[in-house]
């Protein structure tokens, strides 16, 4: 749509049932309701949702989002192996793919793929659970479209109180992970992309 | 054990796996204990139909290597009383959860009871609507925790399948659990033996929903649970006895109808 | 302006409690859960009762009960169960009990697709039962939406006596929006305006309830008098009484205004859509405005009584209109019937659990080429 100077991006959120997918993107959209975008929020339900890959879109706009579902994403954050087999492949050329290390397996090591070891650090810390929100910290630090504070707000907010504190200290380690990473801008294919026609711009 | 394996495998259909249950999910017990029992019994596929409602139990039939009718919502043993009286040779197995069988479908469940139909009903009951989210089932003991509950938890009293069924005219009725992989096989094979409408009711564990909001845990947390709801003091505690509380010989539906249309009575 | 993220079953919740509905019966189903949930969360709290029936016969039986009883009553289902639903729809329909009814659509027919997304509950919402009866059938196609078709259902389901459906689809039911925090009003029931009267219980006479020292009326699926008493010989009486409501309701501006236009102004060619779809539309209209062709959407609010008089002048103006919907031609029958060839009518509509994307009705509009089914098969973003 909008090839203007409107900012839209579509994230894709994905990993198995249980890895808190969900609360991710709940996390996520109101943290940018919060920034004063416009956003739209969409997972999956019913039985299936329970099994194997789960996934939660989020949309975030500067104008009312007319259309909710995101078909190609603009970026791909990926928790876990049949995440990444399910939904990998359905993302713009050159979009931008967050994903835990051991979800893709050697072959498919494209060079425009974001590695994390999310999963080995929030086990060190001592909460494997949180590797959700590491995920979404690495998000922020490596594209800033959301801000920080409202992150850390709605962790405070949403999150039970006993794991505030565990969550906010993922929030920040995965943070740290994406610090200094620069969102690759080369698509599988070597070519420069040029630049999103989603205006995706906040990644440079 | 007896010979398992190959010859249950015949009943199984392994194409169809991994199947939707989550993991730790009674239901694959049940699934594994029908196949046991219909090998035991010494039939064929062919000559058996599984026929499931909706609901996670409702999907049992797409597992099983046998003939396979999912129907629509509560409606199973209906679906089932029609196939049954055409084609009397097959063996008729209806799996349907709590919800399926004594709410939505609770008409069909007595009305299927007083006919006495030839066919077997395994009823699991989870006490909570399981693919729907976790809701409350006419099960659900009083004070559990389901997201329809209040917050104290149920207010509602729970039906006793068992009773119920004998109070509309079943003719074998059993309970067990999916705590006991012995005794289940071998109720549900004798309950497939038993020329009536046999119900064998199983408590079965849902560790999604009914294990999680009720704080017992996961599935052995839950078989554990199963175990201490069904020992000898059960009815002191507000669960359940176990074993065959009715195994008795009545005419037979099929059989009274096929005599009347034969036009004659002896 | 505080706002929180919102699921449209959420806020249609919300906009029945901001409606004053103190009654829900329901039995649970994906993609309505919520609504359940939610009423049973908040009913309570609030002095109102809510019931998880047996299935949905028993519900919607249970939300008619209510009504006599002085409720503002609801319940909420999706395919399987409103087919459930639909001999009590017209039990309601015919006893003039006022009741709202959200179907958050789901592929069909059967369980079919549970639970994606849908619009093939578009002609049973208005036909569904047996006979002939007035029908409202309100949609939405945003959160916000959501509450407000909600909220407005109860307000039409009281001044014209008859059950109001409110069409939402999987996508809408699910999704969460910003919206700001609703306020509720305080609980309590407010009487309904026969209460008082001595006038005959049914016809065009308010809504009263059993009690409230009123005399004791009857209430019967026969067909009846004004008087409630089931009339003998031929029904002319009843005909008469279902006649005026369809009357009325054809003619109650609230109801003929239930549309929104974009650019409509100078479109050549016009999306007439609602739901979910009107959002996908509506993304296919701006960019193609954007690219400089000249089309427009008509989104719909109110899709029974279907708005004609919107539609008839829409149809005047353009040389041309599409009908997008997520089903394989519902509503498009009765707009070719209202449009009466003025203007051609083309239909893209799709049923296989996918939503139509706004690429897939660009295209349509910028060949405006044969009325097709999309084809099946592969996904569109694959
Ligand atoms: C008419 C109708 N109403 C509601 C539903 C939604 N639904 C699907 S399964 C189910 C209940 C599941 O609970 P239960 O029968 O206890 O089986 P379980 O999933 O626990 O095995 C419901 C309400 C439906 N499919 N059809
Ligand atoms: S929801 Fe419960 S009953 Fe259904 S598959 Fe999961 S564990 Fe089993």
């Amino acid at each position: 749509m909008g090839a203007g100077p409107v900012r839209l991006t579509r994230i894709r959120l994905t990993g198995r049932g249980g890895q808190g997918i969900m609360l991710a993107g709940a996390i996520l959209a109101d943290a940018a309701m919060r920034d004063g975008r416009h956003v739209t929020e969409t997972q999956e339900y019913g039985p299936e949702a329970r099994l194997g890959a789960t996934k939660a879109e989020v949309i975030l706009s500067d104008a009312p989002i007319a259309f909710p579902e995101v078909g190609q994403a603009d970026i791909l954050v990926c928790l876990s192996r049949d995440g990444f087999l399910k939904y990998g492949g359905r993302i713009v050329p050159g979009g931008l793919r967050l994903v835990e290390e051991t979800s893709v397996s050697e072959e498919a090591l494209d060079r425009d793929l974001c590695r994390f070891p999310w999963r080995e650090r929030a086990r060190h810390l001592g909460l494997e659970l949180t590797m959700n929100v590491m995920a979404i910290g690495t998000l922020q630090a490596v594209t800033g479209v959301v801000s920080e504070e409202s992150l850390e707000a709605v962790i405070r907010e949403r999150v039970k109180a006993a794991y505030v504190e565990a969550n906010l200290t993922a929030l920040r380690e995965g943070e740290r992970l994406g610090s200094g990473v620069r969102a690759p801008v080369v698509s599988p294919e070597g070519k420069r992309r040029e630049g999103s026609r989603h205006g995706f711009n906040d990644l440079q | 054990m007896p010979k398992m394996g190959q010859s249950v495998d015949r009943f199984l259909r392994r194409e169809m796996l991994p199947t939707v249950w989550c993991p730790g999910c009674g239901n694959g017990s049940i699934a594994q204990a029908l196949a046991m029992a219909l090998d035991r019994l010494g039939t064929e596929p062919k000559d058996v139909a599984v026929v499931g409602g909706i609901g996670c139990s409702g999907r049992t039939p797409f597992y099983m290597a046998t003939n396979a009718l999912h129907t629509t919502h509560g409606r199973a043993l209906a679906f089932a009383t029609g196939l049954k009286l055409a084609q009397p040779d097959l063996t008729v197995v209806v799996t349907s959860g709590d919800g399926d069988s004594l709410a939505i479908g609770g008409n069909h469940f007595i009305q299927a009871a007083r006919r006495n139909l030839d066919i077997t009903l395994l009823l699991y009951n989870n006490a909570i609507y399981g693919m729907t989210g976790g809701q409350a089932a006419p099960t659900t003991p009083v004070g559990a925790h389901t997201t329809t509950s209040p917050a104290t938890g149920s207010v509602e009293n729970a039906f006793d399948a068992v009773e119920l069924a004998m109070a509309a005219g079943a003719t074998f009725v059993a309970r067990t659990t999916t705590f006991d992989m012995q005794e289940m096989p071998v109720f549900i094979e004798r309950a497939l033996r038993h020329h009536g409408f046999s119900l064998v009711e199983i408590i079965t564990q849902c560790p999604t929903y009914y294990g999680r909001l009720n704080h017992i845990g996961e599935a052995p947390a839950m078989l554990l649970w199963e175990r201490d709801m069904t020992d000898a003091q059960a009815g002191q505690h507000g669960g359940w006895n176990t074993g065959i509380f009715r195994e008795e010989s009545r005419p037979e539906y099929g059989d009274q109808l096929r005599r009347r249309q034969s036009g004659g009575g002896a | 302006m505080a706002l929180r993220m919102t699921m449209g079953n959420e806020a249609a919740a919300m906009g029945a409690l901001a409606a004053g509905c103190d009654f829900f019966a329901g039995y649970p189903i994906t993609p309505a859960t919520e609504i359940l949930e939610e009423m049973g969360r908040r009913l309570p709290a609030r002095g109102g009762v809510f019931l998880q029936m047996e299935d949905e016969l028993a519900a919607m039986a249970a939300v008619i009960g209510a009504a006599w009883g002085g409720a503002r009553a609801m319940t909420a289902t999706s395919g399987p169960g409103f087919s459930l639903m639909q001999e009590h729809i017209g039990y309601a329909a015919l006893t003039q009990t006022p009741c709202v009814v959200v179907d958050a659509q789901r592929g069909g027919p059967s369980t079919g697709l549970p639970t994606l997304p849908a619009q093939g509950d578009v002609m049973q919402a208005r036909f569904g039962a047996h006979g002939d009866r007035p029908a409202i059938v309100l949609t939405a196609s945003s959160v916000w939406e959501a509450y407000a078709a909600t909220r407005q259902a109860f307000a039409l389901a009281e001044r014209h006596r008859t059950p109001v459906v409110v069409l939402l689809d999987a996508v809408i039911a699910h999704m969460r929006e910003p919206v700001e925090i609703f306020d509720l009003p305080p609980p309590g029931r407010a009487p309904w305006p026969g209460s008082r009267t001595t006038k005959p219980p049914f016809g065009r006479h308010p809504f009263a309830p059993f009690g409230g020292g009123r005399d004791p009326i009857v209430v019967t699926g026969l067909s009846h008098g004004e008087d409630g008493l089931p009339t003998t010989g031929s029904g002319q009486a009843a005909e008469r009484i279902l006649k005026d409501s369809i009357t009325a309701i054809a003619h109650d501006p609230e109801l003929a205004s239930g549309v929104e236009g974009f650019y409509l102004d100078d479109a050549r060619w016009a999306v007439v859509a609602y739901g979910i779809t009107a959002r996908a539309a509506q993304a296919a209209v701006e960019s193609l405005r954007a690219a400089g062709v000249p089309v427009g959407l008509l989104k719909l609010h109110v899709l029974w009584p279907l708005p004609e008089a919107a539609l008839i002048h829409l149809a005047d103006r353009v040389d041309g209109i599409l009908v997008a919907e997520l089903n394989l031609g519902q509503l498009v029958m009765p707009i070719r019937a209202a449009v009466a060839g003025r203007t051609p009518v083309e239909f893209v509509g799709r049923a296989d659990g996918l939503l139509l994307a706004p690429e897939e009705i660009g295209a349509r509009l910028r060949t405006g080429s044969g009325s097709v089914v999309t084809e099946q098969g592969g996904r569109r973003d694959a």
